[in-house]
């Protein structure tokens, strides 16, 4: 091989291989020395380059150009000429070589694009490069050098994060579908080079796929039809793959040639099939790897996204349509069927006045029942009438007639016809209606509904104190105050005031009658008028409506404006009103109807109870004859439970009879206080003065012997029920009261035993009054066996009602039929009049739907809340069980996902579970079932499938107790599910994105691939940005020079970071041209003038031989980088200083150089390290050279995070950080094959570097004989096994000492007393000559780590 | 390749005989200085004198030739190597002595 290859075995066999011959430069031996100085120097560097030489302009290269550019081409492409080589961009490169060859000036290219077929197809690739001349030996110019760096990954990266960006950047809220598909859509567009085009399709409800938008297609293109057929390859449901593309007239995008592929993407939705599909055809110049495909996935993922809102969206406002529509048709039908009212009720209140009139002097009996009917048609009529107002009201239909009144006048009469109702309810009224001083113009008839609507209300709900009626003049507005000292509102219900149909629930009032239109029509009938209603309240003090009315005519329409007519007497509008009231009035007869299915007068409810049929029968004909209603029963007992179910008014019993006798039941029915007032007539076919005592003693009301008279029997059930009636009518008015109680009501004894319960209470527990009395525990308590938590809660509960005078408190009940419910309970004590007794009264109320409502809606809050909190998947996932775990108290909750790996992905609360000893075949069953439907397996637990984004994700609790896992459970599973599934695709979502944005952002900042001894920080001020506008570089240089390079750009964040990513790949490839600090940087400053955003920029460049320790630098606008001496003392490299990037960017720029003594430290750092607020900068230079100073002893990587941790703020770097650390000489490593012949070079280099360090020559000598018995050691012992291994030697100092570690891949072996007597001598060598050695033995083979120090 | 090594035998003013080494003894070369050793030493005449003044570098194999010797040997050594012949326990045994 000719010498001028040498630099480089492998090109240079290849370049050697050549028949140089035939080319034009001829044989190497006949080369000039230029030549062959440029080869040796292209083979040495590891940098990308290729030269072309002489007339036909012959082609080199080195190897680092092979690997990143020529590819396939090599190594045909030696020898040829460059035309040839590069024949596909020879038109975009040809000039520049002629100009380079022409001018002998050097050309400067930037992310040049170039289709380069180095892998089978022209390939989409960005360079940046530059052309510099090569001279012969006479100084001619004769060829070129090009030195390259390829940047594709990072133009690429730009572009796609770009389109990502412009995404996700839509500022508005999107209505439809077609509006986010069109913005999707447009920023697609605006990339054509990765998206030549797109099309997204739909399916639609019938499951076709319709073409919903499409990007870079012209319209009606036949590639993308508008309904897909069932065939079509494009049809994907799955995941998704690449579809060859194919006919003729593809659009090209920004291309010159049409896509091959398209990428099919399916747009996911949660739980159910997609919603579509995108095609995205691919740019046939890139390879469809992963990065181009996730790309193009997280587009699709976007669009589900977008498509997922809007559905929801859209699907709210239906909803929200649907109920207005509900509303209009109630509103409809109440005015059809109001009218319909009017009609029979003319006709009945018609007739009926005049009945009145005819039936004057009539009984008064007759002229009561008149009266009622009467009144209750008027309030009939009223209500009618109200309705249909309001139906006309919101129909628009009500046209108002504004003629001018006197307000004042107008009010003031109105209340006027309140006041004796007002005074006999006990209230006082005040009216208080001056003259006002401008007219107003109202509807007479409206007006007079709306005062007296107000006074109304007001009356109804005002128990004490009064009632003021006001008028005033206002700004520009009559002001009407009604205003009442009653019950007041709460200020939860004051927003809904004024809805209609809306009523106050449980308030106390005059009466429970109401439609709930009254303030909604007054609100309407102001609003006619162009004024306000509005209302203060405080619950308790009382309440004030006021109403505001504009003067003058201004607001009305003209056409509406009637001159003021007859005054109709005001009287009959009130009158409905002033019935109304009447009725609440204390004086007034009882109110409504009297209790529905209790006969008055001489009808009774009787209970019969004979076991002969035939006088069953006779009594039952002859009791209904009399016109009473009959129960006939044919025992005792069947009696008993007939009264326990429903009390009659009488008992009418025969002694003898089979099961319970008739003196059984009656000391049945009075030991129990339910029935203890029931009157009971026995009849006895036993004559007699003692049978007689006995019935009466047993408590019997009377006796009656057979035979018995028909007259005389029905005489006794009359005057018994007379008499019981007087008796009970405390005790009956009670218990229809208590009955028509719509809570659960129930009596206690002080012995726990419930003794009465009405109706409500058997619908809630399904346990009625025939099992009375329930002895505690009562039977809908919770079973202690099957649900011990609930039990308890019940036990405690029961202490409570058992040991308190009054509370409240929520229970879970079970239902006879076996359903779980939750009551909420109040109780008082009483004392029984009667008995003297202690016994406790209470109510309850069904609030299991609540109850569930607020359990699922704090779990829902709670597991959002947790899984707000989370950082990426497994977290949210962690949080999520951990969640599941404390809502239902489990004894752990699992999450297994089948992502296809084995054993599945497990998340478990409880640490000590594994796949192993989990219950896997539960979880492998939920698999295989249907999505989010829970599974209950009977005391293990209940597991549930959702979808995790990376397979099917099996969801488990396991239960700790023996607490029943309800239907409420299992519906809230389900729902937790879904929102899970949910939750941990959008984190998932988020974790992609963030994990291809950070790939992008660390394309932009560069590999980091730091020569040894180098240690650097990065910290950007931006988060969650990796990148920001300060950079450092570090470049290897011809003659293995190193460039240091920090800068910082004009501010931070994504806009700096873009400009640092330009420039620093423009100054690497400066430096690497001429390795001159001041000259790059000069450089620079002509390439940064045209660079938006790049000027003022600052820079710190220095180049270092690191063999000398020898330092050129040169600093545009920079702080000066800090030197600390191994001795302590420090200072500042302020020298070569001049301006910022691209200020004057003509002016050339001075160079400075220092060299670094051995063992000195040297600190490069961007402002933000440094600059503080309301600090000079010189204190923020002093600390850090403090801290430079202090940690010369540590070892750089270190030094770097103590310096990061000594400067930072207490609340973190408000500025892009960055800092390059480095001390002469940077650490000597050496790897070598295990053979003896080597320790004498090792040696040698390790001896050169020692003295570099500048150590004491014994000092080095004791170093190099501990290093030689380590090496030896390995070579001798470490590689016994397999030979051929390779040894790794690494040398770093300090300041002030250094540190040897030698690491073999071999197994140490501990010398045995039975060898050699020598062996071992190594170490005790080692151990003398250094202050610390270590030899750590593990499988992958030996370190011996060893530390002295070399100066005090 | 083994390290450079250079080994001369002959005798000195008194007509002791003398070995003399120059350049570097490790493990590679270790065995031809052995050898040396062994070929120069007498038994039951005057002892051997080794000189290793112009020895950069000896290792434990090194050593382990002087030790196989060391009562027949007298050792020459310069400053360098003075620290290791000591630490080693060789001057116990031997006289080493400079030039």
């Amino acid at each position: 091989m000719s010498d001028v290859f040498a630099a480089d075995a492998e090109v240079g066999r290849d370049l050697a291989a050549v028949d140089w011959k035939r080319t034009p430069v001829g044989p190497p031996e006949g080369w000039p020395q230029s030549l062959r100085t440029a080869v040796s120097i292209l083979l040495s560097s590891r940098f990308p380059m290729w030269m072309a030489w002489g007339p036909g302009l012959t082609f080199f290269c080195n190897a680092a150009y092979r690997r990143d550019t020529l590819g396939r081409k090599y190594p045909w492409a030696l020898g040829r000429s460059a035309s040839e080589v590069w024949a596909e961009i020879w038109a975009d490169i040809g000039p520049r070589v002629q100009n380079v060859l022409d001018t002998g000036h050097a050309t400067w290219d930037e992310d040049l694009l170039l289709f380069l077929e180095r892998s089978g197809y022209p390939e989409e690739s960005y360079h940046t490069f530059s052309y510099s001349p090569l001279r012969d030996d006479d100084g001619a110019l004769v060829g070129m050098l090009c030195v390259v760096s390829e940047e594709t990954d990072r133009v690429i990266a730009e572009r796609r994060m770009a389109t990502l960006r412009d995404l996700g950047s839509d500022p508005s809220v999107v209505r439809t579908e077609d509006e986010a598909l069109a913005f999707a859509a447009l920023q697609l567009e605006g990339n054509r080079r990765d998206l030549p085009f797109t099309v997204t399709y739909i399916f639609d409800e019938n499951g076709r796929a319709r073409r919903r938008s499409s990007t870079g297609l012209p319209p009606g293109h036949p590639v993308a039809p508008a309904i897909l057929g069932d065939d079509h390859p494009w049809l994907t449901v799955a995941e998704s793959r690449l579809v060859p593309l194919e006919g003729p007239g593809l659009p090209t995008g920004d291309w010159p040639k049409p896509p091959r592929e398209a990428l099919v993407v399916p747009l996911l939705r949660q739980g159910d099939a997609p919603y579509g599909f995108l095609v995205a055809a691919l740019n046939r110049y890139r390879p469809a790897d992963e990065t181009y495909r996730g790309f193009i996935e997280l587009i699709a993922g976007h669009l589900a996204a977008g498509i997922a809102g809007v559905r929801s969206y859209r699907a709210q406002q239906r909803r929200a349509e649907e109920l207005a529509e509900l509303d209009r048709a109630k509103t409809t039908f109440f005015s059809n069927i109001s009218h319909e009212f009017r009609t029979p009720l003319t006709l009945i209140m018609g007739p009926l006045d005049e009945l009145r009139t005819r039936l004057d002097s009539a009984d008064p009996a007759i002229l009561d029942e008149l009266e009622v009917i009467h009144r209750n048609g008027l309030r009939l009529g009223k209500l009618v009438n109200a309705l249909l107002d309001f139906a006309r009201l919101e129909a628009g239909r009500m046209q108002a007639r504004y003629e001018q009144v006197d307000l004042a006048a107008t009010t003031a009469e109105l209340a006027g016809v309140f006041r004796s109702a007002v005074e006999r309810a006990g209230l006082a009224f005040e009216v208080d209606c001056p003259p006002l001083p401008e007219p107003v113009l109202v509807d007479r008839g409206m007006w007079e509904k709306v005062v007296l609507n107000l006074l109304s209300n007001a009356l109804k709900f005002t128990f004490d104190g009064s009632i003021r009626v006001t008028v005033r003049a206002g700004r520009g507005e009559a002001v009407i105050t009604v205003a009442d000292s009653g019950i007041g509102i709460a200020p939860e219900a004051m927003p809904r005031l004024f809805e209609r149909f809306h009523r106050i629930e449980n308030v106390r009032a005059r009466s429970n009658e109401g439609s709930g239109i009254g303030l909604a029509m007054v609100k309407e009938l102001v609003g006619l008028h162009h004024g306000t209603v509005s209302a203060e309240s405080t619950p308790g003090e009382g309440t004030t409506f006021t109403v505001r009315l504009p003067f003058g005519t201004a607001h009305l329409p003209p056409d509406a404006i009637v001159t003021p007519g007859e005054v109709a007497p005001v009287l009959a509008a009130a009158r409905p009103f002033l019935q109304e009231a009447d009725r609440w009035s204390p004086g007034s007869p009882p109110p409504g109807p009297r209790p529905a299915g209790r006969p008055g007068g001489d009808v009774a409810d009787i209970v019969v109870a004979d076991d002969n049929a035939d006088m069953r029968e006779y009594l039952t004909r002859l009791l209904c004859s009399a016109g009473h209603r009959v129960v006939a029963v044919g025992d005792g007992r069947q009696a008993l439970d007939a009264v326990r179910t429903e009390a009659p008014d009488l008992v009418v019993s025969d002694v003898m009879m089979p099961r319970m006798t008739g003196l059984e039941l009656v000391a049945a029915l009075r030991g129990d206080s339910r029935t203890a007032g029931v009157p009971v007539l026995l009849l006895s076919a036993r004559a007699g003065a003692e049978a007689s005592i006995e019935g009466l003693d047993a408590g019997a009301d009377d006796y009656l012997f057979k035979p018995f008279s028909a007259a005389e029997l029905l005489a006794r059930v009359r005057a018994n029920v007379e008499l019981a009636r007087l008796r009970n009518h405390h005790a009956r008015w009670r218990t229809a009261l208590v009955d028509s109680l719509q809570e659960a009501f129930f009596i206690c004894a002080d012995d726990g035993a419930v003794i009465e319960i009405n109706a409500a209470f058997t619908e809630i527990t399904g346990y009625g009054p025939e099992g009375l009395p329930y002895a505690a525990d009562h039977p809908w308590w919770p079973d202690p066996e099957i649900d011990p938590e609930a039990y308890a809660e019940v036990i405690v509960a029961f202490d409570v009602l058992m040991q308190h005078r009054q509370g409240r408190y929520t229970v879970p009940l079970v239902h006879r039929d076996g359903h779980r419910l939750w009551v909420a309970a109040a109780f008082n004590q009483v004392r029984d009049p009667e008995s003297g007794r202690l016994v406790i009264v209470g109510t309850f109320r069904d609030v299991t739907d609540e109850h569930y409502a607020i359990q699922r809606e704090t779990a829902l809050a709670s597991l959002s809340m947790r899984l707000s909190e989370a950082d990426d998947l497994a977290d949210a996932l962690a949080g999520a069980c951990d969640e599941l775990r404390g809502l239902w108290q489990a004894s752990y909750v699992l999450a297994a996902v089948f992502d296809g790996a084995d054993p599945p992905a497990l998340t478990v609360t409880d640490p000590e579970m594994t796949w192993e000893n989990a219950p896997r075949q539960q979880l492998l069953s939920i698999r295989d079932r249907p999505m989010l439907t829970p599974v209950t397996e009977h005391t293990t637990g209940a597991g549930i499938a959702l979808e995790h984004p990376r397979g099917t994700m099996v969801l488990w609790v396991g239960f700790g107790n023996q607490r029943p896992f309800t239907e409420q459970d299992q519906t809230l599973l389900a729902l937790l599910a879904g929102h899970l599934g949910q939750s941990l695709r959008r984190v998932h979502q988020i974790d992609q994105q963030r994990e291809t944005a950070l790939a992008l952002q660390r394309a932009i900042l560069g590999p980091d691939q730091l020569p040894a001894g180098f240690a650097v920080r990065y910290e950007p001020a931006t988060r969650p940005l990796k990148v920001g506008g300060d950079w450092f570089d570090t470049v290897p240089l011809p003659d293995g020079q190193i460039g240091l390079v920090v800068g910082d750009c004009v501010g931070h964040g994504l806009p700096a970071a873009t400009v640092m990513g330009q420039l620093r790949s423009a100054f690497r490839a400066l430096l690497l041209q001429d390795p001159s600090p001041a000259r790059a940087l000069s450089a620079l400053d002509r390439f940064a003038a045209l660079l938006p955003g790049a000027s003022c920029a600052t820079v710190f460049c220095g180049v270092l031989d690191p063999a000398s320790g020898h330092l050129r630098y040169s600093a545009a606008g920079h702080p000066p980088p800090i030197i600390a001496h191994a001795d302590g003392s420090t200072e500042l490299l302020d020298q070569g200083r001049s301006r910022p990037i691209a200020i004057r960017p003509h002016e050339a720029r001075p160079e400075a150089t220092f060299d670094m003594p051995p063992r000195t430290t040297l600190l490069l750092y961007t402002d933000g390290l440094v600059e503080r607020r309301r600090r000079p900068l010189t204190d923020g230079i002093d600390e850090a050279t403090t801290a430079v100073r202090l940690g010369r002893r540590t070892p750089v990587e270190d030094l770097a995070t103590e310096v990061m941790t000594r400067l930072a703020p207490e609340d973190g770097f408000d500025d892009d950080v960055a800092l390059l650390l480095y001390r002469q000489p940077g650490p000597l490593e050496l790897e070598f094959p295990a053979e003896s012949s080597r320790l004498s070079a090792i040696r040698a280099a390790l001896r050169g570097w020692l003295e570099r360090c500048g150590v004491d020559p014994a000092i080095s000598q004791n170093v190099l004989i501990a290093a030689g018995e380590a090496c030896a050691n390995a070579i001798e012992h470490g590689n016994r096994d397999h030979v051929g291994g390779l040894i790794r030697l690494r040398a770093a100092a300090t300041a002030d000492a250094l540190r040897l570690i030698v690491t073999d891949s071999g197994r140490w072996r501990i010398p045995s007393p039975g060898d050699s007597p020598h062996r071992g001598r190594g170490i005790m060598l080692m151990r003398a000559f250094m202050s610390e050695v270590r030899i750590t033995t593990g499988a992958a083979g030996t370190t011996i780590d060893m530390q002295t120090r070399i100066a005090t | 390749m083994t390290t450079a090594l250079m080994l001369t035998t002959s005798r000195d003013s008194d007509g002791a005989p003398v070995l003399t080494a120059a350049g570097e003894i490790d493990m590679s070369n270790a065995e031809t200085f052995a050898a040396a050793l062994a070929a120069a030493v007498r038994p039951e005449s005057r002892p051997l004198v080794v000189d290793l003044t112009a020895v950069e570098y000896l290792d434990s194999a090194g050593l382990a030739a002087l030790f196989q010797h060391a009562d027949r040997i007298e050792v020459v050594a310069g400053s360098l190597l003075t620290p290791l012949l000591t630490v080693s326990g060789l001057t116990d045994l031997t006289v080493v002595r400079g030039r």
